[in-house]
């Protein structure tokens, strides 16, 4: 592939990292980073500051580690009350969003255990944003396996937008749609969640131990977009578990633009993904 | 006890009005226009004073099914048609009008939807069927960023975001 560059569109530097499963990239405009060693210097600096965030989340939440105070949880070595204040605080908000969301997003998974990953990554996001916003950053764009969030322009200065693609759930090597993310737009973040991939936690509402990946989803691909990253990832992945129903309560109860595919690939979607 | 019967009546029919020029006053309050006031039509209810019920309370209005004509309804006051108060919502300025009839709303008219910013009158911002060819196009090479489900770090070498990536290191 060639740079974007060479292709007209604005000159970006990016750094990736793995962290919870998937990969993590930072973007920033060249601008930001002049060529000069000092500039890749303070990218290389703001990217581990992002892994610090990530790497820190994960330690705790994440069920893949058997020793994390999650996975210590799930088998009953340690109880809530016992547990640490950040593993309560988000419990506490994904107890929050499961009322918000009547249910359509719950904390724990069918077995009864206590799955806070569903929530985790759109957190560490929101985090590293506060990690780079105090860094003095003013224009990145963070992607974490998809969920997106971005602060400025990919142009210093011009308030343009960042361009964001949505993957094709049909083909994941086409775009279905874009999204114009930030610039002088209040939504600055965008998360999909679909019912068909691996990793996405999510399952559909009372109905015990059928999972959305399997069957019954009404939708294999939802992508929303909003003002702060976790609103837009739990909203996305209660809308992928709760259907219709619950796309027209988050589309009347929160300021986001939803872009869902149903099964057969037709699409719904607010005015703000209509071209 | 015919004469007692009247009076009784009277007095229900002075209450009934008294209650709907009160609800008129309220209407009133909240700085609307009411198109029909709900103190016209009570007349009614108190005209029939032959009813036998002498014991009726002024709200329940006459009972007697001879009644002299109009709406029958058990609460006479809630008759007319009222506009309510403008709304302010996050798209604009809304206003309904109700129309009442024995009790029970009838009719909701809008009179005022918000037109922000000279756009369609749209107070939903509601999901609907959109063709492919609608959404705002894109190819790889004009985004800076790509949303999808959740990948794998081994899906993501495949990915379309792996080449933006690749492109900008």
């Amino acid at each position: 592939m060639q740079p974007t560059s060479e292709l007209g569109g604005p000159a970006l530097r990016a750094r990736t990292f793995g962290s919870m499963g998937t990969v993590i990239s930072l973007t920033v405009p060249a601008g930001a980073v002049p060529g000069a060693a000092g500039g890749e210097a303070k990218l290389d600096a703001a990217t581990a500051a992002v892994e610090r965030v990530f790497a820190g989340l994960d330690e705790t939440f994440s069920l893949y580690r058997p020793d994390s105070e999650a996975s210590r949880l799930a088998r009953g070595e340690l109880c809530l009350r016992d547990s640490s204040a950040g593993m309560r605080d988000r419990y506490a908000d994904a107890l929050t969003w499961q009322l918000r969301t009547e249910g359509a997003f719950s904390p724990e998974r069918p077995d009864g255990v206590l799955d806070l990953s569903g929530l985790i990554k759109g957190y560490a996001i929101g985090q590293a944003g506060e990690a780079l916003r105090s860094r003095g950053i003013a224009d990145w764009c963070l992607n974490a396996g998809g969920d997106v969030l971005v602060t400025g322009s990919p142009v210093p200065g011009s308030g343009a937008s960042w361009a964001a693609g949505v993957v094709d759930p049909l083909d994941r090597s086409a775009l279905l749609a874009a999204y114009e993310l930030g610039g002088p737009g209040t939504r600055c973040a965008l998360a999909t969640s679909g019912s068909a991939e691996r990793g996405d936690h999510i399952w559909t509402a009372g109905l015990g131990a059928r999972t959305a990946g399997s069957s019954g989803a009404e939708f294999v691909q939802v992508s929303v977009a909003a003002a702060n990253i976790v609103t837009a990832d739990v909203l996305a992945t209660a809308i992928v578990a709760g259907g219709t129903a619950m796309l027209h309560r988050a589309t009347d109860g929160w300021e986001i633009d939803v872009l869902a595919v149903r099964r057969g690939g037709e699409l719904l979607a607010t005015p703000g993904f209509r071209a | 006890m015919r004469t007692r019967a009247a009076v009784s009546a009277a007095l229900a029919s002075a209450g009934i009005l008294i209650a709907g020029w009160q609800s008129g006053l309220h209407v009133a309050d909240t700085g609307s226009s009411v198109a029909s006031a709900a103190a016209g039509s009570t007349g009614s209810s108190g005209s029939s004073g032959t009813s036998g019920s002498a014991g009726a309370s002024g709200s329940s209005g006459s009972s007697s099914p001879s009644s002299a004509g109009g709406t029958t309804g058990a609460s006479a006051k809630a008759v007319g048609t009222y506009a309510g108060s403008v709304v302010q919502t996050r798209f604009g300025s809304v206003q309904v009008q109700i129309t009442v009839q024995a009790g029970k709303i009838t009719d909701v008219t809008a009179l005022q939807l918000t037109d922000a910013e000279r756009k369609s009158v749209q107070i939903s911002n509601r999901a609907a069927p959109l063709l492919r060819t609608e959404v705002l196009a894109a190819q790889s090479a004009d985004v800076q960023t790509i949303s999808g489900a959740t990948v794998t770090s081994d899906a993501y070498l495949n990915s379309l975001q792996a080449a933006l990536d690749a492109a900008n290191l």
